[in-house]
């Protein structure tokens, strides 16, 4: 089989996230390949809508959990149309798993710091699950999430679970004008937030995922909390086709982000000019 | 191991081959509304082979990786999706006559399709084709194969490489494909010197070509990685419209794109297309952001990969030296006096 030819799934699930985003749960329409199938936290996959083309997301469930995989999306053009419109039972491609993960097992034994902005959630909440699935390998976890505003929140009753357990901290925040009068969270940016929260560096690594603007004014407050650039980790978006390394689409300087990443930490990103 | 063929056993050859069924491709003349041009082509008999005269306009990525390829095709009922391989596999061909620029990139390009992930849409055909090169003696102002590690003569890529020399050809067979060739064909071939009489003009082009350029690689490649930042960039920038054409005709430009291309509700076919990192689209976010935003970001993208980026992680550079870049483009950017800037900026840097 052709390295461009996907995988059939079937859609099993569907949770209206937000007005314009949309979560989908799939299996393998191949029972031998379900089985087989296994994938690291922060890989992505190609997902197909025959007729309306191919498009890139992370693998939103973590690989704790099989049998199935999610992606979380945004309506925003042709492919993510055409996957909109898909229902429960209706099969679509995929092509997968590629790119690195995020270095999990390098954490245990830590504290973990969870940064995410949007959507942005969709990669980290696979970092999120596989962490609090194996939780005793793990000291501290500190949710921080922010979207525009309390409509914007993906993943509404995840947060409210993690609201409620004892050993996850969480803090959600909304940007100003963007709350309504019974949101309980905090009212500000993300930065301003990691900033109140203050989680301590030691022995901490931080995992962050959001809009380029968000990253760029976090980078420096996890700085003067003392993370070092080797220890905050994230996902880049640039756009890509075919995954494999061959397109050419995706390539900064001397990456491919679909092979090379598209996990890096905020050390490499220094080094790669700024294309991304 | 070589061997000597003469004219008309060459064209036996050719028509002999052609008879049994294999596709042949070699340069052939195509008139213009003014003067004519050398295109490579399926040729239908010997007759059509023009084995000299201008440098061929295009190259023979074409053949390689057609423009638009189908990858598979689907069909749907109801919910349910099926998929079948796409029709038409690859056909065994033979090229005759390429040039020295042309069949070095097949082998550069190789290497892309071949790391990690093993690309047998290219490789279908890579593999099908036996390449029989020709060494070249109608270099332009454009050519600068020698700077790039080529060479009008040079061999690289060719499974059969042929040698005018009075009366015919001199054939050295390279690879096994190629001693395979000559024995299945070995009655229109003589066993022969290395060196019986070869032309004097193939060692009069390389002298020419190595007047046109002559470059430092090694110091353009440092300077590239540390000038990201230039205002260089904004000077070829502004030249360019980008049209991409420098992009097609490149032997060793290979970006695609992957499309569906419907025939109907229910079914069609999902294709690969040649594209170019010479367009705004090629890197635009869904959002709306594009993290290279104008034409300077976007030349700088194509001297950078072909010079900086795939020697870091493949060896040699993604250049042939064929000029065609130069000869296409209708803004006059020209890759040659580009590579000359680069090189006397590298110097007074060092
Ligand atoms: C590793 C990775 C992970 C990702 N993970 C996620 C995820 O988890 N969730 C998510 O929602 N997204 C994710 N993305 C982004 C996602 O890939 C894109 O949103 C998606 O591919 C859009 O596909 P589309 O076919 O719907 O859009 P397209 O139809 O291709 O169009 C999208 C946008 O491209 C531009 N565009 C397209 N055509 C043109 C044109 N002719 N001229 C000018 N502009 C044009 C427009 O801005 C348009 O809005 C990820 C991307 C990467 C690389
Ligand atoms: S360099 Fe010339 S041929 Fe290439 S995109 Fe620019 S204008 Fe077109
Ligand atoms: S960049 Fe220009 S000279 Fe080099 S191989 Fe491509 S078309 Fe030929
Ligand atoms: S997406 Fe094609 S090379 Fe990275």
């Amino acid at each position: 089989m052709s390295i461009y030819q996907p995988h059939l799934m079937r859609v099993d699930g569907i949770i209206d996230e937000t007005p314009d985003t949309r979560t989908l749960r799939l299996v393998f329409k191949d029972p031998a390949l379900a089985e087989k199938f296994d994938f690291k936290t922060g890989q992505f996959g190609e997902y197909s809508v025959f007729g309306a083309g191919e498009c890139t997301f992370c693998i939103a469930s973590p690989p704790t959990r099989k049998g199935y995989i999610e992606c979380s999306f945004k309506k925003c053009g042709k492919a993510t149309s055409g996957l909109r419109d898909l229902e429960v039972g209706d099969e679509m491609g995929f092509r997968g798993p590629y790119g690195n993960s995020f270095p999990v097992e390098q954490m245990e034994g830590g504290d973990i710091v969870f940064i995410a902005g949007g959507i942005g959630l969709a990669p980290v909440r696979s970092v999120i699950w596989n962490v609090l699935d194996r939780r005793e390998k793990y000291q501290n976890v500190t949710i921080i999430y922010g979207a525009r505003t309390t409509g914007d929140l993906v993943y509404k009753r995840e947060l409210e679970e993690w609201s409620r357990r004892a050993d996850v901290k969480l803090w959600q925040t909304v940007d100003p004008g963007g709350e309504t009068c019974d949101w309980k969270g905090q009212v500000g940016f993300v930065p301003a937030i990691v900033e109140k929260a203050a989680p301590s560096a030691k022995n901490a690594h931080a995992v962050i995922c959001g809009p380029p603007i968000m990253i760029k004014f976090t980078l420096p407050v996890l700085s003067k909390l003392g993370f070092s650039d080797d220890r905050v980790f994230t996902t880049l978006e640039n756009r890509m086709k075919c995954g494999l390394g061959k397109c050419g689409r995706c390539n900064i300087g001397e990456v491919y982000v679909c092979k090379d990443g598209p996990v890096f930490t905020a050390a490499q990103l220094k080094n790669l000019p700024p294309e991304y | 191991m070589t061997f000597s063929i003469s004219d008309s056993g060459l064209n036996a050859l050719v028509d002999e081959v052609i008879a049994s069924g294999t596709t042949v491709i070699a340069p052939a003349l195509v008139k213009l509304s003014a003067g004519e041009r050398r295109e490579y082509q399926k040729i239908g008999s010997a007759q059509k082979m023009a084995l000299t005269g201008a440098i061929v306009s295009n190259s023979l990525k074409p053949f390689i990786m057609p423009p638009s390829v189908p990858l598979f095709r689907y069909t749907r009922a109801k919910a349910a999706v099926s998929l079948e391989p796409a029709t038409g596999k690859a056909q065994a061909a033979v090229v005759i006559g390429a040039q020295a620029c042309d069949i070095a990139a097949l082998e550069i390009v190789d290497r892309v399709m071949d790391w990690d992930y093993h690309d047998e849409v290219w490789f279908e055909r890579r593999k099908a084709t036996t390449v029989i090169s020709l060494a070249c003696t109608q270099a332009d102002a454009s050519c600068f194969c020698t700077a790039v590690g080529s060479g009008p003569d040079h061999p690289r890529g060719s499974d059969i490489q042929l040698l005018r020399k009075k009366g015919g050809y001199l054939a050295r067979a390279l690879t096994e494909s190629g001693k395979a060739f000559c024995s299945k064909y070995g009655s229109h071939f003589e066993k022969a010197g290395d060196d019986a009489d070869r032309d004097p003009l193939i060692k009069e082009t390389r002298e020419k070509v190595e007047t046109n350029l002559k470059i430092d690689l090694g110091a353009i490649r440092s300077f590239l990685t540390r000038n990201f930042e230039h205002e260089l960039w904004n000077d070829f920038g502004l030249r360019c419209h980008g049209c991409g054409a420098c992009a097609f005709a490149c032997p060793t430009c290979h970006c695609f794109d992957i499309v569906d291309e419907p025939e109907g509700i229910t079914h069609g076919v999902r294709r690969r297309n040649w594209d170019t990192c010479q367009t705004a689209k090629f890197t635009v976010h869904a959002s709306g952001h594009n993290p290279r935003k104008d034409q300077n970001s976007r030349i700088r993208q194509r001297v950078m990969h072909k010079f900086q980026i795939y020697p870091e992680r493949f060896g040699d550079v993604l250049c042939t030296g064929c000029g065609r870049c130069v000869r296409v483009c209708a803004g006059g950017m020209n890759l040659l006096e580009i590579l000359k800037v680069l090189d006397k900026s590298a110097e007074a840097k060092s």
